[in-house]
């Protein structure tokens, strides 16, 4: 009798001994940290849930993804980002970023280095230099990107300056491309066009309200001061031209926390009345689909804020002829939804989100081919 | 069967209480460890502000109050009683009409300080921590300071680490070819370069730290950073809206030694939905740039002197 009074009082103390437990594994079962910091998964553990056409490649957490067949493959891991295709969509060239400096490198489809093509390491810190933003010269056979000279008269100025070097190197035949303005952080994202100019971001701050602003900027030559396509209010960046280079793509913020996904006819001199596509999202980074009837893009999605591969198909613009005004103004902005909105085509805009659960590099733009 | 007597049933149901409370207690245990040494902290606040927050009823929960927020470099560099404030903000919260104005206060200008004599600002609160750096601007500035919050380099990394992140629009390319590299570093005096590229990014707890610190290659100097400082706060308020109670321990582990203030756990408690509540655009960001200071060379030293005929109405105009 008496040892069965102990086993039971036993078993009442291992349950309230449980129950304490419970009560702690309950109370952490209402952490909203797993979902606000939820650790993003390999993009190899998932399928995306839309398939796109083509062959795309991206970077997330230092690796770079090839997307083909609806199936990611991890090419290249390590330090990479902004991966870039050749015209012939044969090679890559991306960035190899370190602690100091970051360099440019051809790689095969495989993520295979074939040669290193910039060398900015060096033992002393700020000795090192930054090369961001490869692009490939519409021919194949030259190198556009980002890099920072050093500035002998002031060694804290740090610009980056648009470049052009021959594919096949060496580097010290790279040549400036571009001026930037001092302590701006400088001109960045160059997109070279067949005519032989050169569509690039360029930073300014302004005298009105001492913030940083970028426009979209159009130069002919190397050294040529250009002129402005989008004005200082919109603060556009991240040019991205269509294949049949009547259309460009870019983000503006206005000012502000979002990125808006906007679009407007190019002739190759000027542009078009700027519309927005998507508003009151944050979005980046966009590219062109190969046949140019659509746009991927990255925008941050739920509690993580996370970057995730979204897709749009963009309906022709209803007036396509660009304006003759030097800088385009911006149409009306439509309103701020979650989902998009079109300004002013009738039906409304919606987007395809494609991954989910990622962590894109929303600083490099996807580079997509249509093998 | 035999019934359970009634006294065994009571001293059953008071068991699992206990060990229910217990349990309880161990969850919340670093946050209350936490909240009994790094909130609360009234006696950092000056005699003067001391004695009206004592002569006033308890405010409302909707009472407007000011906040001053203080960052601190608190590397091996310093002496962890005596880091200087890197980064001063002033903080308007008017909970009724959800409305939040903020002020960042230059690290380099030159002000008489509370202890005595003059110095830049960022001073004040390595001569005589919480208190001074509160004297100090409520003096020079002519506003009334309700609380302070205090957080370490370490802290704000770990905290926006801890929240996943932050989504910002960065302003432009931030590079920095002398960034100090004394965050968990060996060697506190040494540099690094650090680039911040453009545009919408997620940053982690490192990069937010780069954008907000770094200032030697912007044009507006360290009235650059403040814009900035502010931009990566309001990323952090949008973030603090997905948190629960249940996220105060862990939040609490990563603040640990790198957080203080004189809020009671009760207003911070009243803030949170504010915080959540108040729109992007009812934010008010005023950073003094252009014609409220000039440049000068004040004992050796590059320092901003403060043009007070245009401070104090702006400053009034938003901080009573």
């Amino acid at each position: 009798m008496m040892r069965r009074g102990l086993t039971l009082t036993l078993i009442v103390l291992l349950a309230m001994v449980a129950f304490g437990v419970g009560v702690y594994a309950r109370l952490a079962s209402f952490k909203t940290r797993g979902v606000v910091a939820a650790s993003p998964n390999a993009p190899l553990r998932v399928s995306p849930k839309f398939r796109l056409p083509g062959t795309m490649f991206l970077a997330q957490g230092g690796s770079i993804y090839r997307l083909q067949g609806g199936l990611f493959r991890q090419i290249a891991t390590g330090n990479w980002t902004q991966p870039v295709l050749s015209p012939d969509h044969s090679q890559l060239v991306a960035v190899a970023r370190f602690a100091d400096e970051s360099d440019l490198y051809l790689l095969d489809l495989n993520g295979n280095i074939i040669r290193q093509l910039t060398h900015n390491a060096s033992r002393v810190v700020d000795f090192n230099h930054w090369s961001f933003y490869p692009r490939f010269s519409p021919d194949g056979q030259t190198l556009f990107y980002s890099w920072d000279p050093k500035n002998q008269d002031n060694l804290y100025r740090v610009d980056l300056v648009v470049y052009a070097m021959p594919l096949a190197g060496p580097q010290s035949r790279a040549r400036a491309w571009t001026e930037p303005y001092f302590w701006t952080g400088g001109d960045v994202q160059p997109v070279p066009l067949r005519s032989g100019s050169l569509l690039y971001t360029k930073f300014d701050i302004s005298d009105q309200t001492n913030q940083p602003y970028s426009r979209i900027w159009l130069t002919t030559r190397a050294g040529a001061v250009g002129k402005a396509l989008t004005l200082p209010r919109d603060n556009c960046a991240q040019p991205a031209l269509s294949p049949d280079e009547t259309m460009l793509a870019m983000i503006c913020t206005a000012g502000g926390q979002t990125g808006q996904l906007v679009v407007a006819p190019f002739n190759g001199t000027t542009l078009g009345p700027l519309r927005h596509l998507i508003d009151g999202q944050l979005c980046a980074a966009p590219a062109w689909s190969p046949d140019g009837t659509g746009l991927a893009y990255f925008a941050a999605t739920g509690a993580s804020g996370h970057f995730q591969l979204f897709y749009l198909a963009v309906p022709p613009a209803p007036s396509p002829s660009p304006s003759a005004s030097t800088a385009a103004s911006t149409s009306p902005k439509a309103s701020a939804t979650p989902s998009a909105r079109p300004t002013p085509s009738p039906a409304p805009l919606v987007p395809i989100q494609v991954s989910y659960d990622l962590d894109f590099d929303a600083t490099a733009a996807p580079a997509w081919s249509a093998g | 069967m035999a019934e359970l007597p009634i006294t065994t049933m009571v001293l059953v149901i008071l068991g699992f209480v206990i060990s229910g409370s217990l349990g309880a207690f161990a969850y919340f245990l670093p946050a209350f460890m936490t909240a009994f040494g790094a909130t609360g902290q009234k006696s950092d606040i000056p005699v003067a502000s001391a004695t009206i927050v004592a002569a006033t009823p308890t405010p409302a929960a909707d009472a407007p109050f000011t906040v001053l927020l203080l960052g601190s470099d608190d590397d091996q560099k310093f002496d962890p009683d005596h880091v200087l404030t890197q980064s001063m903000i002033l903080v308007r919260v008017e909970p009724a009409a959800k409305h939040v104005t903020m002020l960042s206060i230059p690290r380099d200008l030159w002000v008489p300080l509370s202890t005595g004599g003059s110095a830049k600002i960022d001073a004040a609160y390595a001569y005589g921590g919480p208190k001074a750096a509160i004297a100090t601007v409520e003096r020079d500035f002519h506003v009334h300071i309700d609380e302070y919050v205090w957080i370490g380099l370490r802290g704000l990394t770990r905290m926006i680490d801890l929240l996943g992140g932050v989504d910002v629009v960065t302003s432009n390319p931030v590079l920095d070819d002398f960034y100090p590299n004394d965050v968990d570093s060996r060697y506190p005096y040494g540099i690094k370069r650090v680039a911040v590229l453009p545009g919408p990014q997620h940053l982690n707890g490192k990069m937010a730290l780069e954008y907000v610190r770094s200032r030697h290659s912007d044009l507006r100097g360290d009235f650059g950073r403040s814009f900035r400082q502010q931009q990566v706060l309001l990323a952090l308020r949008a973030k603090t809206k997905y948190l629960s109670p249940a996220d105060l321990p862990d939040l609490a582990t990563v603040l640990n030694g790198e957080f203080k203030t004189s809020m009671e756990l009760d207003r911070i408690r009243h803030l949170l939905p504010v915080a959540r509540q108040v729109a992007p655009e009812a934010v008010t960001q005023i950073v003094l740039v252009g014609g409220y200071t000039s440049s000068e060379q004040i004992d050796g030293q590059y320092a901003l002197v403060p043009i007070w005929a245009r401070i104090l109405p702006l400053v009034h105009q938003s901080f009573p």
